[in-house]
Formats: C-alpha cells, sequence, structure tokens
C-alpha cells in the first residue's frame, strides 16, 4: 500500500541542510495498522508530511498504492492526495465557518463526486462516527471528541486507500482519546489501512506495528500480535 | 461551484460581509449617477451651436458721450469691418450662443392664447446676420437689406418676417414645415411670418432645457442706449489676428465709447460650459477615488482573510484541492460578495436617481448603466482579490501539520 525506499528529505537554506529524513525505508501492507513513534524532531512529521504527499523528498523510492509519486506535479499530487489519503489531525482542522455536512463534505467536491454521491457519502460517514444527528451543527459546538470524529468522518468520506493519523489524540481528554482510538480500531478491524503518528508509547502499543524513528531514521520495527492493554511488544528486525 | 458553502461561511462574517457589501453597492450606487451625470454633460458640451465657432468673435462697446450716434457708428463700424482683408462678414448682434445672456420672448400661435406655446431666444440681426453666424439655412431665404429696421427702447413691434431654428418650429408645428407660418411674438401685435428656417441654431442659455435650441433671427438693430455688439466672421486662420485689429480700429474709429475685449466664440463656449467641465472633472476624481478604495478595501479583506485562513487552506490544500481550486475559491468568495453589494447597489443606484431626477431635474438613468457598473465592479473585484487568491493558491498543503 506505501513503501519508501532509502527516502531522504533535506531542508536546505542558504546556510545551513537539515537531513529531516536519511535512507529510511518503510513498507505498510493494505489493512496494516502501524504506529510511528520517535521522540520531538526525530521525523514523524516530515514522513507523514511525505507519506501524505504533502511535501516533496529529495531522493529515494516511494510508492503509493503501486504509484511511484517521484516527480508528480503539483495538481497530480492534489488528485493523487484527494483520492488515496484520508487525513486525521490532531488538531482537527475542521472549518469552523461550515457545518459539519459541509465539512465532510470538502474533499467530496475536489473529488468532483456530484449532489447526490457526495450527500450519500457524508450521511454514511457521519452516521459511522455516531453524529448523524448534528449534521448542521457547527464545529464550535461541538466537543473536542465530537470534532475528530467528524475530522475521521471526513477522511473516510472519500473512501480512502489509506489514513493517515497525526497524533489524533494529542489534543483530547483521556475520555475522548479513548474513544476516538476506539474508532480507529474498529475502523481498522474492518480493514481500513491506518498510520497513525504519535509520541504516546500506551497508544503506539495498540496498533499492530509500531515503527521507532529517531534523527530521521528508522530504527526499531515492532510487530503484532497486538497485546493491547498487556503492554507487551515484540521486537522485529528493522526492515531497512 | 461552491457558492452555497461559500454563502453559508460567509453569513457567519456578517459584520466584514455588510462593510464591503455597503462599500461596493455604494460605489455602483454613485459611479454610475456620475457616470450618467458626466455624459450628460459631456453630451451638453458636445451640442453643435450651428454657427462656425472656429472663425467667429465677438467685440463690443458702450458709447458714453453726449449725442452719441447709434446708428451711424452702426454704420461705419460694420463698414470699416467689413472692408478689412480676411473678415468674411459682420453683423450687429444683441446676444451670442452659449454666452449665458440674451433675450427670450413667448411664442403664441394664437392671439387668444394665455400662455404661450413655446420660448424663444431673439437674436436682433442685420442682413448680415446669417452669413455672419454660418448658420444653415435649409428652407427659405435670408434677410434682405431693405427688410432691417431700428429698435430702441420705445419700439413695441416686430418686423414681418424672422428666421426660426428647425427644432423650433417643430415645437411651434411638429410635422409641418415651418416656413410661410405664422406666429405671435405679443399677442397684442400681428405675427410675424416664417420667412426662412436654418437647420439649427443654439440659445445664449447652455443649460436651459426649454431653450436649448429655440431660436429666431429677427432683422433689427438695437439702437438707443449706446450700447452695440459686433459678430465677426473672418477667414480660416485669421481670426486672433482680426481680433486685435478691429478692437484697436473701432477706438480709433469714435473715441466717445469704451471697447470691449474681443472674444472668440470658441472662448465663449468654453466660458460657457466652464462649470459642467468643472463638475466633470469632479465627478471622475470621486469615481476614480472610489474605485480605488473599493479596490483597495477589496484587497485589504481579502488579505486579511487569506492571513487569517492560512492553515484552513494548507487543510483545504491537504484534503485535495489543487491550487487552481484555492485560487477559484477566493475569486468566487470576491464573486458572491461582489453580487450582494450590487444587489444592494443596483437599488441604491435607481434610488438616488429618482431622488436627483425629483430635487434637481436630474434625467432618468438609462437601464443599461446599472448592468455595465455591475460588469464593471465584478471586474475590478476580480483583479482586486487576484493578488490575494494567488497567495493563497501559494500556501502549502504542508501547512496542515503544522501548528501556528
Amino acid at each position: 500500500m506505501l513503501k519508501m525506499n532509502h527516502l531522504s528529505k533535506v531542508y536546505r537554506t542558504h546556510l545551513i541542510e537539515t537531513h529531516a529524513l536519511r535512507d529510511f525505508s518503510i513498507h505498510v501492507r493494505e489493512g496494516e495498522f502501524v504506529a510511528v513513534t520517535g521522540p520531538s524532531g526525530s521525523g514523524k512529521t516530515t514522513f507523514l508530511n511525505i507519506a501524505g504527499l504533502l511535501e516533496e523528498f529529495t531522493g529515494g523510492e516511494f510508492l503509493l498504492d503501486g504509484i511511484d509519486v517521484r516527480g508528480m506535479n503539483d495538481d497530480a499530487r492534489s488528485r493523487l492526495r484527494n483520492e488515496k489519503i484520508g487525513f486525521i489531525f490532531q488538531g482537527f482542522n475542521l472549518i469552523p465557518d461550515l457545518n459539519l455536512f459541509d465539512n465532510v463534505d470538502v474533499p467530496l467536491r475536489y473529488r468532483g463526486f456530484n449532489a447526490a454521491e457526495r450527500k450519500r457519502r457524508i450521511e454514511e460517514s457521519l452516521a459511522r462516527v455516531g453524529l448523524s444527528a448534528r449534521v448542521k451543527h457547527f464545529p464550535s459546538e461541538l466537543s473536542g471528541g465530537q470534532q475528530q470524529r467528524v475530522a475521521i468522518a471526513r477522511a473516510l468520506a472519500g473512501s480512502p486507500k489509506i489514513l493517515l493519523a497525526d497524533e489524533p489524540t494529542g489534543n483530547l481528554d483521556t475520555q475522548m482519546a479513548r474513544g476516538v482510538m476506539q474508532l480507529l480500531e474498529d475502523l481498522h478491524a474492518e480493514g481500513a489501512t491506518i498510520i497513525m503518528v504519535t509520541h504516546d508509547p500506551e497508544l503506539a502499543a495498540r496498533a499492530q506495528r509500531n515503527v521507532h524513528v529517531i534523527d530521521g531514521q528508522v530504527v526499531d520495527i515492532q510487530s503484532e500480535p497486538r497485546m493491547r492493554g498487556l503492554g507487551v511488544v515484540q521486537s522485529a528486525v528493522a526492515v531497512g | 461551484m461552491e457558492i452555497r458553502p461559500i454563502l453559508s461561511a460567509l453569513m457567519r462574517s456578517k459584520v466584514s460581509l455588510v462593510l464591503i457589501g455597503l462599500q461596493i453597492a455604494l460605489t455602483l450606487a454613485i459611479v454610475c449617477n456620475s457616470l450618467f451625470i458626466i455624459s450628460e454633460r459631456a453630451a451638453l458640451m458636445q451640442r453643435p451651436s450651428g454657427i462656425n465657432e472656429a472663425d467667429t468673435f465677438t467685440v463690443s462697446s458702450i458709447g458714453f458721450g453726449e449725442g452719441f450716434d447709434d446708428a451711424r457708428t452702426f454704420a461705419e463700424d460694420l463698414a470699416m469691418m467689413r472692408s478689412l482683408p480676411g473678415v468674411v462678414d459682420a453683423t450687429t448682434i444683441n446676444a451670442i450662443p452659449m454666452s449665458n445672456g440674451g433675450w427670450s420672448e413667448g411664442l403664441s400661435l394664437t392671439q387668444e392664447q394665455k400662455t404661450s406655446t413655446a420660448p424663444t431666444a431673439i437674436y436682433f440681426v442685420d442682413d448680415h446676420g446669417l452669413n455672419t453666424l454660418g448658420a444653415q439655412l435649409i428652407a427659405g431665404r435670408d434677410f434682405r437689406p431693405d427688410e432691417v429696421s431700428e429698435r430702441n427702447r420705445t419700439t413695441q413691434g416686430w418686423p414681418a418676417g424672422v428666421i426660426m431654428s428647425r427644432a423650433l418650429g417643430e415645437k411651434l408645428w411638429p410635422g409641418q414645415a415651418a416656413l410661410g407660418k405664422q406666429v405671435y411674438l405679443d399677442t397684442e401685435k400681428p405675427p410675424v411670418t416664417i420667412i426662412g428656417v436654418v437647420d439649427r441654431l443654439q440659445s445664449p442659455w447652455p443649460h436651459s432645457k426649454r431653450l436649448a435650441e429655440f431660436s429666431i433671427l429677427v432683422p433689427q438693430q438695437l439702437v438707443g442706449d449706446g450700447r452695440m455688439r459686433y459678430l465677426v466672421r473672418t477667414a480660416p486662420g485669421q481670426r486672433d489676428a482680426l481680433m486685435k485689429q478691429i478692437e484697436a480700429k473701432l477706438g480709433e474709429i469714435n473715441h466717445s465709447r469704451i471697447v470691449r475685449e474681443a472674444r472668440s466664440i470658441e472662448r465663449i463656449r468654453g466660458e460657457g460650459y466652464s462649470q459642467d467641465r468643472a463638475m466633470m472633472i469632479i465627478l471622475t476624481i470621486v469615481i476614480a477615488a472610489l474605485l480605488i478604495i473599493t479596490a483597495l478595501g477589496i484587497v485589504g479583506m481579502a488579505s486579511f482573510w487569506v492571513t487569517q485562513r492560512t492553515k484552513q487552506i494548507g487543510t483545504r490544500r491537504a484534503l485535495g484541492a489543487t491550487r487552481g481550486m484555492i485560487l477559484r475559491y477566493f475569486l468566487t468568495e470576491n464573486f458572491v460578495i461582489t453580487t450582494l453589494g450590487l444587489a444592494i447597489g443596483a437599488a441604491m443606484a435607481y434610488g438616488f436617481n429618482v431622488w436627483l431626477i425629483q430635487n434637481y431635474e436630474a434625467a432618468r438613468l438609462p437601464w443599461y448603466y446599472v448592468p455595465a457598473g455591475c460588469v464593471a465592479l465584478w471586474i475590478l473585484g476580480q483583479l482586486a482579490v487576484l493578488g490575494p487568491a494567488r497567495r493563497a493558491s501559494r500556501v502549502p498543503p504542508a501547512m496542515a501539520t503544522r501548528s501556528v
């Protein structure tokens, strides 16, 4: 589903070169739930941005659903992003001036679906996250957990191949975080491919596979069987 | 098109929407009416007088000596002027078209009328009047020398025949030829007969709608008060030199008078319409200022919204919007705002025009001014928002994951 081989990302200014990712390799298969962990500045967000086609990479190879994204122009990247990827942001990133219906509608409009198709998808995805009754509400009228559910509905509405979650519970209290995490697990159980960036080891432990990143490199991969709640993980050989 | 969600989002920023919408509405209302006023003034200024303006000038004098002989002075002055090389013709005249001062009368078709049928300007000229003015005779004939009489303060009567402007004839006898018809300049006196019709002859009052081109040439010389005014027509290119020459010679012929500065008809036209020109300049400045302020208002508002919504734009990009889609979003948003403002502005434009009609006798605003103004403001709005919209389209999608 997502394959990066020897990927590198260098940020350059006229004074300095920063290697955000170096020789970064990862392979996420369809239906996997992968947690990417690491300390601040390790390159997690850069990885997420590149995986989500939000940023270009400097070197290496990146295949998304079998498509080589290297050299793709901005419009093609946007279309591919819209079609293949669903984003769940730490800060929810809902548009405050739009109600829930219109918020979920945003990526669907970009896809070019007709009004009837959009309506069907919006209603289905909001129903999936339990917010059918609040379609006319605005984000400010919802709790943080509910807002993140709307963001998940928005990510799901376009039937993406992969969900990218950036600290999805980072702005939520424990109870709300538990609800959102449960929702992600349910989605995974239904077959969704999920990559979740988090610095919370407890949350990461609930994923099927953990990828630890330090200084822009994958240093460790821990894989299932998932031992939810037991805090037991098994080490596996890092994929280089 | 994202019009519904854009409208929905705008409704949550009502203050900004109302402010910029009202600015656009006011601009439309003022610009449409101002442009209409300018076009009306321009049309007024461009209206042909019906006379040769390029080669004619007027010069006048006031006699002050005891026993000043008006008739003799007229004869001497005219003989001198007509004999000068370069002078095509010269006539006595009481008023000059567009000079804002003259003689008017009411015309009646019957002797029993209590109110006149039409007003008219009166130009007292001699048998050289028509040729000097350069007015185009389209029917009938010019005055003969024997038809020219003197008119002083005690004279109440009118000569038997007059020459009339075509516009006045059409007003008095719609659909009929004026030539040969009779009309009363004074219902207590015999009527005068129209012996000639000129194509066009503007009255001395350039702003009078009632008198605009209603004029009559009367073959009389005004005598008795020492005042004399001449109209002189020269060969092309000799006007300015002859103005100075004749001005000097008039003083030499008779020392018992003050000769006033000779003035060209072009100068009289310029002075006659000076207020219109000033009005046009002021209104043009107002229009330009309003358009600039409105454009800057749109630029400012759009720039603010782009800055305020940087993260949101990044999120839209992350969700799949191309740069073009972001650009179109802001252009569409501006189009929606402008359209709302224009809807109000259209009503205000017509309302403002009604107010001008009721209070200042303005003409009705032609229907196409408001649609044309709307198109212009739509274009202005789109051009104004283009810069901020392009800036918005350059917001990277990675902005969505930044903690700003």
